[in-house]
């Protein structure tokens, strides 16, 4: 047994694991089920957390990595009450249809609009290339994010 | 598969050069360096590799970093894709390096995933290897008996198999820099827009009368086709000498039938994105 200490969602924490454990499987051990488990092998993406800032797969780090990092996942950065702009504009565009890619595109979103705030469709594809959607032929999401992008501008106005 | 654990093993995450030195000349064939970890957890997932201990490299800040000086660039093992993509040097200096960068799987991969863990996992497709291999990069390696530095075209010696004894590991790869104009650029391609491992990649280096070219997935290692850069010694325009580079890349590799592409096809596209590449450096319209 390992244990470590760990920003989670701004919260610090104190997480206790077993060496071969990944970062996927104790986040949702303590609770954090919008990181999903889909491959676990590195493709499909809908375990991304936000990682220090960048996007990362949960499934391609073991949790013993994630000492004194700063982790974010989809549970911190808005609730059904009070979504945020990117959650909002999600939903405004129908860019989520069964859900499941749903977190990994929101935090890959973010992780671009935090640096990028005027992103060209190519930063957009590019950014959202880790992670797979079998519903909506990705349009709808393309456009999810420029949609993002005007709402954290206004937001900030 | 997914509720699989993963075989157990016991972490170690050394934070010198000499702690990693020891670490590996002590469990020799027990312990498995970890870079990025984005080609060790799948293969110790499937049970491939079943490592008694894991070391984690990340954690070594000697291994950090991207540095230049006079010679050219120092890149640390520890060093992301990400971080490549990032410098402007490499855009700028070694644009084939840049390139494969950026076409290295995808953006949230790539920031795990490192050149030295690329080129150590030795895949026949690696995106870095053929760029670094037209740049003339050279691996610094260390191990239980001292430093050496061996050039990438010796790095490599079969499929997932490299000239790393074991107790040595990568420290850093270095780039030379390449004469004033020269020009490089990596192309991949792949079955989808997004994420794929490349059918076939080629990297090209021109420098006046002076042009390389090396390839990934057409062999059991990443491979260069010297007898590309005679044909531009010789007689006739850019364009001929372009289509007898592109007929002389059948005879320098030998690709297999997989379950992405058959090597007929693998072949063709090799020579078609030769000419593409070269074209591109040569400002050659067709």
């Amino acid at each position: 047994m390992m244990e470590i200490t760990c920003v989670i969602n701004g919260a610090a924490r104190k997480i206790a694991f077993e060496p071969n454990e990944k970062l996927l499987h104790v986040l949702r051990r303590e609770g954090y089920f919008g990181v999903k488990d889909g491959c676990c092998e590195g493709h499909c993406g809908t375990c991304t957390v936000l990682v220090n800032g960048r996007p990362v797969k949960s499934c391609m780090m073991f949790a013993a990595q994630a000492k004194g990092k700063e982790i974010v996942t989809i549970e911190g950065i808005g609730t059904v009450q009070k979504p945020h702009p990117i959650q909002r504009a999600f939903a405004e565009e129908g860019a989520v249809q069964c859900g499941f890619c749903t977190p990994g595109m929101i935090l890959s979103t973010k992780a671009l609009l935090d640096k990028t705030p005027n992103p060209t469709e190519d930063d957009v594809r590019n950014a959202l290339d880790g992670v797979l959607c079998r519903c909506t032929g990705y349009h709808r999401i393309l456009n999810a994010v420029q949609t993002s992008a005007k709402y954290l501008k206004e937001a900030k106005k | 598969m997914t509720g699989v654990p993963l075989p157990e093993f016991d972490y170690m995450r050394p934070l010198t050069v000499d702690e990693l030195s020891a670490i590996l000349a002590k469990h020799k064939g027990e312990a498995r360096l970890m870079a990025g970890g984005t080609d060790l957890i799948p293969l110790m997932r499937e049970s491939v590799l079943r490592p008694k201990y894991v070391v984690d490299v990340k954690g070594v800040k000697e291994l950090h970093g991207i540095t230049t000086h006079d010679g050219g660039v120092t890149i640390g093992a520890a060093v992301t894709v990400n971080e490549i993509v990032e410098s402007e040097i490499i855009r700028k200096k070694f644009t084939a390096l840049w390139s494969a960068a950026k076409e290295l799987s995808d953006q949230t991969l790539r920031s795990r995933a490192t050149l030295a863990g690329n080129i150590c996992n030795a895949s026949p497709a690696a995106d870095s290897c053929p760029s670094l291999l037209v740049l003339g990069a050279e691996v610094e390696v260390v191990g239980a008996h001292g430093k050496r530095k061996i050039p990438i075209a010796e790095f490599f010696k079969g499929v997932k198999r490299t000239a790393l004894a074991q107790d040595e590991f990568v420290k850093a790869v270095h780039i030379p820099n390449q004469p004033a104009g020269a020009k490089s650029l990596y192309s991949k391609w792949k079955r989808s827009w997004g994420e794929d491992v490349a059918l076939v990649g080629v990297a090209a280096l021109v420098s006046g009368k002076k042009v390389r070219v090396a390839m990934s997935s057409v062999a059991p290692t990443p491979v260069l086709v010297p007898e590309i850069g005679n044909v531009f010694y010789g007689e006739g325009t850019l364009e001929e000498k372009i289509e007898k580079a592109a007929a002389c890349v059948p005879g320098g590799i030998c690709p297999i039938n997989d379950v992405r592409c058959q090597a007929e096809y693998r072949t063709h596209m090799a020579a078609v994105l030769t000419k593409r590449v070269l074209r591109e450096l040569l400002g050659v319209k067709k």
